[in-house]
């Protein structure tokens, strides 16, 4: 169980929670969790983590659904059953990096850009975010990927992966809605760009048994839970 | 541990009666990151099938009230890797191992059968009742002469207790377990999952690729602890009660209506601590009821 201790309001369907008593991850890992003492929903919620700091984790939640409804209502103070760090996370890459981010998605992005700064303070960080709805947190995922990032980018409306440059000689990463990531792998093909990309799928156990969160690859299906959810894009097969 | 829970099923002495149901526990592997798999009574295989599968394509599983659809299509390694590596790893555990075999054709279940002779496991869950793959699978199991069929033939080549998992989606699930008990099946489990389907209504089609997809979890609970009474009450063989099970209240009801052993699936996902409070509540609830062993128990509703 850990303890939330802030729930901030992003927008009509975005929070940005605190959680203490959680184990930090490493960029592009994901927590399982549910309201604490609750048998509602019945599974738990793979929500990957945005931040880590002074022994809190902060986690970006959209709500999408009723599950992400009944997390985003949690109060401070409030319990949640959370397990976690799961999955791979987002390999460690040398040089510039680029990262292209669709609303929420934009969340392991940006500590993976703090992770990747602070390994290699001198590497240029180049960060793309395009947004679709009117409720949708632009204005704090701006701020956040301008502390961060040497360029931010935003796309409202239209194509953010079409903005991106993929001939540079660097490491691109993405991470948002499926018509994005099919489109950013399109691009980033054609450059013959490496291109990382970290799979949203419905999960149920998050820790590799269930197998509901396939991702199909070019080596056979492989659960997006504990093989991914990051994957080199060239390898998955886009439904 | 005392030995209060302990039970012997088909011959083969479990240290209690809480097993992981086939496909929800992989083989073991995953969970033992998370608490110690050795405390259960066993484990039951993820569905193997004898050349393996992908599984299927698209969502496989979708939330619904107290429980979830899945259409994950029996995806496995192989039988040929279960012998020589995963059923290993199950071993490993120090807990009953039971391989689940599927089939989408008479010669698989046999030939399946025949290679898993070859596996270091203690029994057979025969698996006729996997309502998500198109052709064998569940068909097995509607019917009382082709499960009795199937089960007669795999019986005679298989070397280990042989346990016949049943459909609920049978018109007669009673029917179909006794034809089962009459062609030699040494025990039965019960239920695999319910049909059902989700629509998503923004896209205006099934959310499943199969259109139909199997329910588990909780909402199931009431009909199939109602079939494991039916099934019970109707055979002498031992039987496996699952569907729904989240606490040892809901083993309980099962024992009772039963079952000699249970099995938890879904719940496992809701919370990797099930199994074990449900252990530690069933053996709390003998000491309090001053019940000595919990066979005691076994169907006496």
């Amino acid at each position: 169980m850990a303890l939330i201790i802030e729930n901030r309001p992003l927008g009509e369907k975005t929070f940005l929670l605190t959680l203490t008593g959680v184990e930090a991850g490493h960029a592009g890992q994901f927590y399982m969790l549910k309201p604490g003492h609750s048998s509602a929903p019945f599974l738990p919620r793979p929500i990957s983590m945005y931040d880590a700091q002074d022994g809190n984790v902060k986690l970006l939640i959209e709500v999408f659904g009723e599950g992400t409804a009944m997390l985003c209502a949690c109060t401070p103070g409030s319990q949640i059953d959370i397990t976690g760090p799961h999955g791979n996370g987002f390999p460690h890459a040398e040089g510039d990096i680029v990262l292209v981010g669709g609303a929420a998605g934009a969340a392991p992005l940006y500590y993976l850009a703090k992770e990747l700064r602070a390994i290699d303070p001198n590497r240029r960080i180049l960060g793309f975010v395009g947004f679709n709805g009117k409720c949708e947190p632009s204005e704090f995922i701006h701020d956040a990927m301008r502390e961060v990032c040497d360029e931010v980018h935003m796309n409202y409306g239209g194509f953010v992966t079409r903005d991106v440059d993929y001939s540079l000689v660097a490491t691109y990463f993405a991470c948002g809605p499926d018509p994005m990531m099919r489109d950013c792998h399109a691009c980033a093909s054609k450059c013959s760009a490496t291109l990382y990309v970290s799979m949203d799928e419905r999960m149920a156990c998050g820790v590799g048994a269930c197998l509901c969160c396939v991702c199909h690859t070019k080596s056979g299906p492989k659960r997006s839970c504990k093989d991914g959810p990051v994957f080199l894009s060239s390898e998955v097969y886009y439904e | 541990m005392s030995d209060i829970l302990e039970t012997t099923l088909c011959g083969i002495q479990l240290k209690n009666p809480v097993i992981a149901a086939s496909g929800t526990f992989g083989f073991g592997e995953e969970y033992a990151g998370l608490f110690d798999v050795g405390i259960l009574g066993g484990i039951s295989s993820k569905g193997l099938t004898l050349n393996g599968s992908y599984g299927n394509k698209g969502i496989r599983v979708w939330e619904t009230p107290s429980g979830m659809l899945n259409s994950i299509g029996l995806q496995n390694p192989g039988v040929d890797s279960f012998v020589a590596h995963e059923s290993k790893i199950m071993r490993s555990f120090g807990c009953c191992a039971i391989a689940n075999l599927g089939g989408h054709s008479e010669e698989d279940y046999i030939d399946g059968a025949r290679r898993l002779n070859d596996a270091d496991i203690d029994m057979l869950e025969l698996n006729i009742s996997c309502p998500n793959v198109k052709t064998g699978g569940m068909a097995y199991g509607m019917q009382p002469e082709f499960a009795a069929d199937i089960t007669a033939k795999v019986k005679a080549i298989t070397r280990f207790p042989l346990i016949v998992k049943l459909t609920p989606n049978a018109p007669d699930i009673v029917a179909v377990a006794k034809a089962c008990e009459q062609a030699g099946a040494d025990g039965l489990s019960l239920v695999n999952t319910f049909l059902g389907m989700a629509i998503d209504i923004a896209q205006r089609k099934p959310v499943f690729n199969n259109v139909y997809a199997g329910l588990s979890g909780p909402a199931i609970k009431p009909i199939a602890l109602r079939m494991v009474h039916s099934v019970a009450h109707a055979v002498n063989i031992p039987v496996i009660g699952m569907g729904g099970i989240a606490s040892a209240n809901d083993a309980l009801e099962f024992i009772m209506a039963g079952a000699t052993a249970v099995q938890i699936g879904a719940a496992t996902f809701s919370d990797y601590r099930t199994m074990g409070r449900c252990i530690e509540g069933l053996e709390r609830y003998c000491i309090d009821n001053d019940i000595k062993s919990i066979t005691e128990l076994i169907g006496i509703v």
